[in-house]
């Protein structure tokens, strides 16, 4: 009913639930629009008849005259029983649809694995440190995505691209298209839910439980997810994307995150500064840096973080906003995406790091925080050796240097 | 035991001599003014004491909901800070749900109940007390934490000890109305009990247990009541259908809130000794809290719609001039609805990983849920089919109530189909669905109900020119602000988020959504000043202005303290209807005259008893908050409890025989049987 | 003691007395209560089978701890003590003021060893290493069984105001039995509950060589 009235671009928006672009969001979709398609009937047989009797049945001039309608109701047995059943069997309209739906959408069915088994698409390199096991090449891809206050972090257990082994993946994942994947969904502090509603409907990431769902995607593009139970201050800001490429390029982009960030040129002054502050303002503690600085390994991983969409949980998006919106009306899909802009990217990071270690700007007054609540503001909170004092200070000159050095990080 | 033999009965109870109580203290019986109003145990001065304190808190939750959507209608919007936005829906929910309407219906409770079913009081007079004012103060320590955070806010505790080594400094809750484990609990192992929020927690948790032991106490109250305070020929299936319709409720209060109770038990060990129920770090299983709350949640839901179902099925057949189509099918849908309302609390959870199994079971149990919902809908047109209906304002907001009810209904329909859930779960298409529900429902069948009544409540009719504007702008308003929501759900819009970025799409609607919030506020603002004006100013109404069908309406209007000056004899279902209209009257008992009837006596002691919980209430947040001695409070406030009992049970029960006019006690047909 | 606005009047819609009814409700609701503590409890018993680690890192399993014995003889005394608490409500029927007070006494009395033997079992527990903060089966176990500690309690401190009350002279005649039958209604209510606790939380841990929930545990010596 309240969707008459809106364009076709409305119902394509970024997170839209009505635009599915796989089968899992398809089949949820289709589910949702038996629902919708019974209630109208519902909706105009039971409302026109509230209607048609609210208008017939009222009062005339000289109606209270007539004597008082005084026999007790016990409604019609034959009527009662009529609608129950007629209800009932509404609803067995709905439930068939939604039990084959709740089996489907659980795992990946049977049919889905020969395509999309590892072996059937992904390239094994034997003798190389690419190589995945023997033991998964009849598995489907699995992506771990782990829920932390206020950003997620994506792991490939499979493919070696995890936390542990220094190579994990904040925010913005990549999987193959057309292949199903399963997602195992972790937390490591509250709950979270993982929902990108082109791709599948949410599970929930409930810590000491391992839930999962598992999607496709029938289209390459860039899809907007959002985590979808409240974990917090700044729940609003944990985002996360999806890109869909070509199974080809998947296997690079698996190359690329497992290598090293590239040493920074010795042209660059700024850089190398920034470097040097990135070490002497405790950022090393936390956040991994492959190639530079190992010891992080509770913050996102920076490695490739300039080459990187988002930043900040998804919610400071580093490309051009106009190029953006442009090609979206251009190509009338929001999957559509330009690539990283380095002048927004830089404002970013010294908007994000700039707010995020200054609990107080030069006028004494608390600086809006980003992201309120965020670790690098209140890691305080977590008891870190060495790591009490909270009010981590920038000049101007060090944010420049610091971002200049983590734009050099593609 | 019976002191009142010892007196003769007066005629008004200021004539009373001065009573000394099993303890020596003087009963307050006499009392005029504040303290009559402090010690009543009169069920309607009770009744309309809840009513005053729900609508006042209806106009907090509403202020919050405003901030809310103010916030809300622009994207990148800065209008509050993200904990306050997350501190306005907490708060909001809360107050909505056990400040709002859960005491506005026990407004109803305890202003009809008696009436309806021929009784001088409720079982147990001064339990009611003690419920309201547990109820207020429970109220008060869930709202003072907004009185802290706006001191911190202000600066006004930096220079104490205790603020300086607060490593979380929000004073009011911001974990959601349902408060998931463990965002609301803790972290870390043996007992260290890390924490996620501050002690804004605490004071949902104390103020939350309290407002539960205020509901249970009201209904073993009023089951109490309805079973066994009936008046001869009052059979069950001759009771008012709001009548059966509390019983439902009340049954529903008394199995529903033990799960909480037990969930905010192991909450605050949690929280306060470092126990491991819902600690992930320790084996505890948040999913745990879940279900306590839900099995405890969703039959609250029903808790909340019952009493406006009730409310709708008393106002409907007054204004058709029909009696109720289907009495009977429609007091057992009610019950099953009761029943089955504890067997749908996991569709709250479809997206936590149960298995398809639960899944599947639940999501039919849901669809299942739908049938006796249906079948009051279907008997509510039934009894308009064939009538004459007269409009008037509580008529209009009860039609108002079945349709978005309906609405309601059907997206409720939607998401039982847990595939179909598993997108709209946590989105603004779940917050329209039951804000349609629960407003467009609940409030309609509220409001209707209490313009339906206050002529009989104040003697005063309400002006119905303002009321067709206010529920006008209401009704307005409502599908304003909640029919877009469900656009922006299926948009993509997760619900509790305080921004959103432009470019998302949702700009348009939060923006119409914000101005139908503010259409909406203003009406409910109008329709209660209405009342409000009314209640002192008002025009005085005879004492059966709509041609009403229950025992209330053959009364007095405002109706006399002792209620029925001679008990009724009932001799049909729509007893003073047909008394009127019909062969069967309303007999009498030989009682009252001037022999008088039974009065309870006023007591201080459930007042008492009650100050013992906002001590506690208030005492046990300030220990988590570190302030020194604060343990004391809490000391004390158990003491003042116990005292309180204590003096209750030693006071005796008192009470006193007031004469009644015997004439005026049950209308005479004639009186009324011009329409 | 009594709190009816109609105490002397007509009787009931349904000849029950509002003390009684009210007591039912409220025994009603308990048993949700109770059910959802117990419930807790069996949960994470099944769940986490292995008992829990003591201080000094020992893998420890509760069946070591449990002194069947003590707590048979505690809960037999509870048994016991509800046999009195009949006795008494039955004296007070008959009017026999003495008699109720002899029997009050002894419920009151078997009441207070109850609550020695669950104190005297907390602090062995205690020390043998099981707290509240150190496993989930602590918390359960303490909250559970201290909360039917806590209704044995406020049941004997009721027990004593009614016992003081019988010299008083105000506790006679069908209101005053009444009074005593609708504590006597609670204080069996919280005996049954104990069988229940006594069965779910000792009792099936005695079932086969490592109970019910099967520890992987090889039994620890005490």
């Amino acid at each position: 009913m309240i969707m008459v009235g809106c364009s076709k671009a409305d119902l394509t928006v970024r997170q839209s639930t009505l635009d599915p672009k796989g089968p899992v969001a398809q089949t949820q979709f289709d589910v949702f629009m038996a629902t919708v398609w019974l209630v109208v009937v519902l909706f105009v047989l039971v409302g026109g008849l509230l209607v048609f009797a609210v208008i017939k049945f009222r009062s005339r001039p000289g109606d209270e005259n007539k004597p008082a309608i005084v026999e007790e109701g016990h409604g019609n047995p034959l009527i009662e029983i009529g609608l129950i059943t007629a209800s009932i069997g509404a609803l067995v309209i709905i439930a068939i649809p939604t039990l084959s739906a709740i089996w489907y959408t659980d795992e990946v069915p049977a049919e889905a694995i020969p395509t999309s088994k590892l072996s059937a698409w992904y390239p094994r390199v034997e003798g190389t440190r690419e190589n995945y096991a023997k033991a998964v090449e009849e598995q489907v891809l699995e992506v771990d995505a782990i829920g932390k206050q206020w950003w997620f972090r994506f792991e490939y257990p499979q493919l070696g691209l995890t936390n542990d082994a220094k190579h994990s993946v904040p925010n913005e994942f990549v999987i193959p298209k057309g292949k199903a994947v399963r997602i195992n969904l972790r937390s490591e502090d509250v709950i979270h839910s993982f929902w990108v509603p082109k791709l599948a409907g949410k599970v929930d990431l409930m810590p000491g439980r391992k839930n999962h769902l598992w999607l496709q995607a029938d289209q390459t593009g860039h899809y907007y997810g959002q985590c979808a139970e409240f974990c917090g201050d700044s729940h609003a800001y944990m985002l996360f994307r999806v890109t869909v490429v070509e199974p080809a390029e998947f296997a690079k982009w698996v190359q690329a995150q497992k290598a090293d960030a590239a040493p920074v040129p010795a042209a660059n002054i700024k850089a190398e500064k920034g470097k040097a502050l990135f070490a002497a303002k405790s950022c090393v503690m936390c956040h991994n840096v492959g190639g530079h600085f190992g010891a992080g390994a509770f913050a996102p991983d920076l490695t490739h973080v300039a080459s990187r969409k988002t930043l900040a949980g998804a919610w400071l998006d580093n490309r051009n906003k106009d190029a953006q919106r442009a090609l979206e009306l251009k190509t009338g899909n929001t999957e559509a995406s330009v690539e990283v802009d380095p002048a927004t990217l830089k404002a970013n990071l010294i908007k994000w790091i700039g707010s995020s270690g200054v609990a107080k700007d030069a006028a004494g007054k608390p600086t809006k925080d980003v992201k309120p609540g965020n670790r690098m503001h209140y890691y305080k909170m977590f008891n870190v050796a060495g790591l009490n004092e909270t009010n981590q200070k920038f000049t101007d000159e060090e944010l420049d240097c610091l971002a200049e050095y983590l734009l050099t990080l593609k | 035991m019976s002191h009142d033999s010892h007196h003769a009965p007066v005629a008004c109870k200021t004539e009373l001599a001065p009573e000394r109580s099993d303890l020596g203290l003087i009963r307050p019986d006499r009392a005029t003014g504040w303290t009559d109003w402090l010690t009543t145990v009169d069920h309607k001065k009770i009744g309309i004491l809840y009513g005053a304190f729900a609508m006042f808190f209806f106009l907090v939750g509403g202020v919050e909901a405003l901030a809310i959507r103010t916030q809300l209608a622009r994207p990148d919007n800065d209008f509050i800070t993200a904990r306050m936005y997350n501190q306005l829906f907490t708060m909001h929910g809360t107050t909505m749900i056990f400040l709002g309407v859960m005491p506005l219906s026990a407004a109803f409770f305890n202003f009809l109940i008696p009436l309806q079913i021929g009784a001088r009081d409720v079982a147990f007079p001064r339990l009611n007390a003690f419920s309201l004012w547990t109820f207020v103060f429970g109220a008060f320590v869930l709202n003072a934490s907004w009185f802290f955070e706006f001191a911190h806010l202000a600066g006004w505790f930096n220079s104490f000890e205790w603020h300086k080594a607060l490593v979380y400094t929000d004073f009011a809750p911001a974990n959601g109305w349902f408060s998931y484990a463990p965002l609301s609990g803790t972290f870390g192992q043996n007992g260290q009990a890390l924490r996620f929020t501050g002690v804004g927690t605490d004071f949902w948790i104390i103020g939350i247990q309290i407002l539960g032991v205020a509901s249970l106490a009201a209904s073993f109250n009023f089951i109490c009541t309805i079973i066994n305070m009936r008046a001869k020929g009052m059979s069950m299936m001759r009771l008012p259908v709001f009548t059966w319709m509390t019983l439902v409720t009340a049954v529903l209060i008394i199995l529903a809130f033990p799960a909480i109770t037990v969930a905010l038990i192991e909450l605050m060990f949690d929280r306060a000794f470092g126990a491991n129920f819902f600690n992930p770090s320790s084996g505890g299983q948040p999913v745990l809290w879940q279900h306590l709350f839900w099995i405890f949640g969703h039959p609250e839901v029903y808790i909340l719609v019952l009493p406006a179902m009730g409310i709708v099925s008393e106002v409907l057949p007054t204004f058709t001039g029909k009696s109720l189509f289907g009495y009977p099918i429609i007091v057992f849908s009610g019950a099953v609805i009761g029943f089955l309302g504890f067997a749908v609390w996991s569709h709250h959870m479809f997206t936590t990983g149960l298995g398809p199994v639960p899944t599947a079971a639940f999501s039919l149990l849901t669809m299942a849920i739908a049938v006796p919902t249906g079948v009051k809908i279907f008997n509510w047109l039934g009894t308009i089919w064939g009538g004459r209906i007269r409009f008037t304002p509580p008529m209009v907001l009860a039609l108002g109530f079945i349709w978005m009810f309906m609405c309601g209904g059907f997206s409720g329909v939607m998401h039982s189909s847990a595939p179909a859930d598993s997108q709209q779960q946590d989105s603004y298409f779940v917050i329209a669905h039951f804000h349609y529900v629960l407003l467009g429902g609940v409030l309609l069948g509220l409001m209707a109900g209490l313009y339906f009544w206050f002529p009989k409540i104040f003697g005063r009719m309400p002006n119905a020119t303002i009321a067709y504007v206010a529920s006008g702008m209401v009704i307005l308003g409502f599908n304003l602000a909640f029919g877009p929501m469900h656009y922006l759900g299926l948009a993509g819009m997760p619900r509790r988020t305080h921004t959103y970025h432009a470019g998302n799409g949702w700009e348009t609607w939060n923006y119409v959504a914000t101005i139908g919030a503010f259409i909406l506020g203003i009406g409910v603002f109008i329709a209660f000043a209405n009342l409000v004006w009314t209640a002192f100013r008002g025009k005085k109404c005879g004492n059966d202005p709509w041609d009403g069908r229950t025992l209330e309406w053959s009364l007095p209007s405002p109706v006399p303290e002792y209620n029925f000056a001679q008990s009724p004899v009932i001799a049909a279902r729509d007893a003073f209807f047909e008394h009127k209209h019909g062969a069967k009257r309303i007999g009498v008992e030989n009682d009252g005259g001037e022999a008088g009837v039974h009065m309870p006596s006023q007591s201080w002691m459930p007042l008492l008893a009650s100050f013992g919980f906002l001590l506690v209430g208030f005492g046990m947040p300030m220990m988590a908050m570190g302030i020194p001695h604060a343990g004391w409070i809490v000391i004390a406030g158990i003491g003042v409890l116990f005292l309180g009992i204590w003096l209750w049970a030693l006071e005796g029960p008192g009470g006193y025989m007031l004469k009644t006019p015997v004439n005026q006690g049950s209308p005479a047909p004639a009186e009324t049987a011009a329409r | 003691m009594s709190d009816t606005a109609a105490a002397h009047e007509a009787p009931t819609s349904t000849g029950i007395d509002h003390k009684k009814l009210i007591m039912w409700l409220f025994l009603a609701s308990d048993c949700m209560f109770f059910g959802t503590l117990i419930s807790t409890h069996l949960l994470y018993r099944k769940l986490y089978p292995a008992g829990f680690t003591d201080a000094e890192g020992h893998q420890r399993f509760i069946q070591n701890l449990f002194n069947i014995e003590l707590t048979s003889f505690s809960t037999f005394i509870l048994l016991m003590s509800s046999f009195l608490m009949a006795l008494a409500v039955s004296a007070m029927h008959k009017g026999q003021l003495k008699s109720f007070r002899r029997n009050v006494l002894g419920v009151i009395f078997f009441g207070l060893i109850f609550l020695g033997c669950q104190v005297f079992e907390f602090t062995h527990f205690y020390h043998q290493g099981l707290t509240i903060q150190n496993s989930v089966l602590g918390s359960t176990f303490y909250v559970l069984t201290g909360t039917h500690g806590t209704h044995v309690a406020i049941g004997v401190l009721w027990l004593i105001l009614l016992y003081f009350y019988s010299f008083t002279g105000k506790l006679g005649g069908h209101m005053g039995a009444l009074d005593v039958e609708v504590a006597g209604l609670y204080w069996h209510f919280v005996d049954i509950v104990w069988i229940i606790i006594f069965t779910a939380v000792y009792l099936v841990e005695y079932l086969g060589p490592n109970g019910i929930w099967g520890s992987g545990l090889p039994a620890v010596a005490k």
